[in-house]
């Protein structure tokens, strides 16, 4: 009899949210805050698992060809990363070397991961947040044209076009738009992120187009663009695609609620109620793809940016893949991994702030 | 006296949306997707008879560009490569079903665990997908094939490692929503057993989202075996493996046929299965598909 009283009664305290508004969402952002800190520890979990599956002496696998002539680099290794001791021990030991920023050292350059993959970060994020606008602006103008025009020839034209960008071997695709747009027609440079002949500006961002901007020198600004239009838009396939979808099934359920009926009655263009009142209403699930966007867009890096002589983390990664660089390849992933669930709790720090209903599940 | 309601039972269930499933297919899609992935088939059925060279064999004719006797070219070792081409699909093709299919086992098995028994089961598992799910596919995959070692064995292992959690949120998802559902309490009231109503209420409903996943997913399968081969982590030289090839026509960037062909194979595969997938969804899930009913305005 008491609990469904107390239930009740604290229903009826309609003051206790008004008198603090952000209370509910500050418990929403520390569940989200706790379940990103639990993913951290099970990522590390699982790299230091895959590292321990690794077949035969993990210290030969790291320390490559040269370990085997070399005894004490062996002990070396073995004691730094305690493989004497029992596991509990050793995952503990990575995890404190993690958290002194130790991912072991490349077999490949022979320099430790971490600086490794602090120079190679930039060029990816420039590159990657680029092909993300692009597919931004390309994804959701074609799913709102799809759904406005839904059911017609149009629509069904895009629909095979979204199929198309999401069936797509990225690593085919800038290998044919490579040869075409820069071998045959010569439209845009080959490769790299500048004309072999010119410098970047002065190391600000990292961001070779933000960097001249600020510099105030335009031709290096365009010389940047010049170079980076091309993998961006070929990495921005897969995520158009996505969009398009997305924003036509966001945008269809709300296209037909009462208040834009209401809208195109009070004789507003049909323009105006797409783009202010649909579109606004349709966006916040569109917010949900950011994350899946950033990981298609990573996944795109590692395949593509090799063609492309792209100094990234992707080239770093496809490298390391092809001459087995173990210790490289799992310091890319973790740190992929780590801004992806950062991004993914963003997403849904968002979504929570655009949304309220989402606080409360 | 033998019993009879059942078959009349599965053709009330199979009358639940008439026409659909039928309307679905006439679609230009779907009838493009099937066409696509019926020559596709036929291609790994009937290769030796169809394939004009054997796709190991090398010769002097480095780099032939396409022509009437080598369609698709030769390549840095003089090889036929329409014929490595088409023996490609034999490998990717069955590769693809087999793990796909070993996902859904995995996957099913695991999820339906889960949903049904809860607690720490559901935990457990629960758990190990948001670990998965916390990487980027081809980043995991290229992590476990890489710390296994490169070999077509393991890029397979890895892709299954990849794909199962999707499975098992599914399945966990519909038997749990399905499980308190009214029409599988009524037949329960009605005295079916819970392993009757498991498999006549609630399997046919689990089967048409997990069908239309793994239609969707032989598509992503090819592309990230082919991935991970590209990356020279799958199949091994000298198989003729699709990914593998499009990574020797980086390397000669000028004989452009080299990765042309290949790539296109991959795109063909992935689209049709792309195609029959959502055109499945369509006719499943009315709600989710992309042929809209216009609402009654």
């Amino acid at each position: 009899m008491t609990s469904p009283a107390s239930a009740a009664n604290r229903q009826l305290i309609p003051g206790r949210r008004l008198r603090l508004p952000s209370r509910p969402f500050l418990r929403f952002l520390g569940r989200r805050l706790a379940a990103l800190i639990l993913l951290g520890l099970g990522i590390t979990f699982v790299a230091f698992v895959l590292t321990e599956l690794v077949p035969g002496d993990p210290a030969a696998a790291n320390l490559g060809q040269r370990a085997i002539g070399d005894p004490a680099a062996v002990r070396a290794f073995r004691e730094h990363y305690g493989l004497d001791k029992p596991l509990p021990v050793q995952y503990a030991l990575y995890l404190q070397h993690l958290a002194s920023g130790d991912l072991g050292e490349s077999e490949q350059t022979h320099r430790p991961v971490r600086t490794d993959l602090s120079e190679y970060v930039p060029a990816t994020a420039e590159l990657a947040l680029t092909s993300i606008l692009v597919a931004l602006a390309l994804g959701i103008t074609l799913g709102v044209i799809a759904a406005v025009r839904r059911n017609k020839l149009s629509d069904q034209v895009l629909r095979v076009i979204s199929l198309a960008g999401i069936s797509m071997p990225t690593f085919w695709l800038a290998l044919v738009a490579l040869y075409v747009f820069f071998f045959q027609l010569g439209w845009v440079p080959g490769s790299g992120r500048l004309d072999p002949g010119l410098l970047p500006a002065s190391h600000i961002t990292g961001l070779y187009t933000i960097d001249a901007l600020l510099a105030g020198q335009p031709r290096r600004v365009g010389n940047a663009v010049q170079h980076l239009i091309l993998p961006a838009c070929v990495l921005a396939a897969y995520n158009v695609g996505l969009l398009t979808r997305f924003t036509r099934s966001s945008v269809l359920e709300v296209i037909n609620n009462d208040y834009v009926q209401a809208a195109r009655a009070k004789g507003l263009p049909e323009r105006t109620v797409i783009l202010r009142h649909v579109l606004r209403a349709a966006l916040p699930p569109i917010i949900t793809v950011g994350g899946l966007a950033f990981a298609n867009v990573m996944t795109g890096t590692v395949l593509v940016e090799s063609i492309f002589s792209w100094p990234g983390i992707g080239q770093y990664a496809f490298h390391s893949a092809t001459t087995l660089d173990l210790p490289a390849i799992m310091g890319v992933s973790l740190f992929v991994a780590v801004v992806y669930i950062v991004v993914n709790f963003l997403v849904d720090v968002l979504y929570g702030v655009v949304d309220p209903r989402i606080r409360v599940a | 006296m033998t019993i009879q309601p059942l078959p009349l039972r599965f053709r009330i269930g199979l009358r639940r949306r008439p026409g659909t499933i039928g309307s679905a297919w006439t679609q230009p899609l779907a009838i493009t997707g099937l066409a696509l992935a019926g020559a596709w088939i036929l291609i790994v059925i009937f290769v030796p008879l169809v394939a004009p060279y054997d796709p190991l064999a090398q010769s002097a004719q480095l780099f032939l560009a396409p022509s009437s006797s080598h369609v698709f070219g030769t390549d840095e070792l003089g090889r036929d490569l329409f014929s490595r081409v088409l023996w490609g699909a034999r490998l990717s093709l069955p590769l693809a079903f087999f793990l796909v299919a070993m996902a859904v086992t995995i996957g099913a098995v695991l999820g339906g665990l889960a949903g049904y028994f809860g607690g720490w089961i559901d935990e457990i598992v629960m758990r190990a997908t948001d670990l998965v799910f916390a990487f980027p596919t081809i980043i995991l995959a290229m992590a476990v094939t890489a710390a296994l070692g490169p070999s077509l064995r393991n890029a397979v292992l890895a892709v299954v490692v990849v794909f199962w959690p999707s499975y098992a949120r599914v399945v966990r998802g519909l038997v749990l929503s399905l499980g308190q559902a009214d029409y599988v309490s009524a037949t329960r009231l009605l005295g079916a057993s819970s392993r009757r109503a498991l498999i006549v209420d609630v399997m046919p409903n689990v089967a048409g989202p997990v069908l239309v996943l793994a239609t969707l997913d032989l598509g992503n399968a090819v592309l990230l075996l082919a991935g991970l081969s590209f990356l020279g982590l799958g199949a091994q030289p000298p198989t003729p493996e699709w990914g593998s090839m499009v990574n020797t026509g980086t390397q000669y960037f000028q004989r452009w046929w080299l990765g042309t062909f290949p790539g296109f194979a991959i795109l063909s595969v992935v689209l049709a299965f792309n195609f029959l997938g959502d055109s499945l969804r369509d006719a499943l899930d009315p709600r989710s598909s992309w042929a809209v009913k216009e609402q009654n305005r």
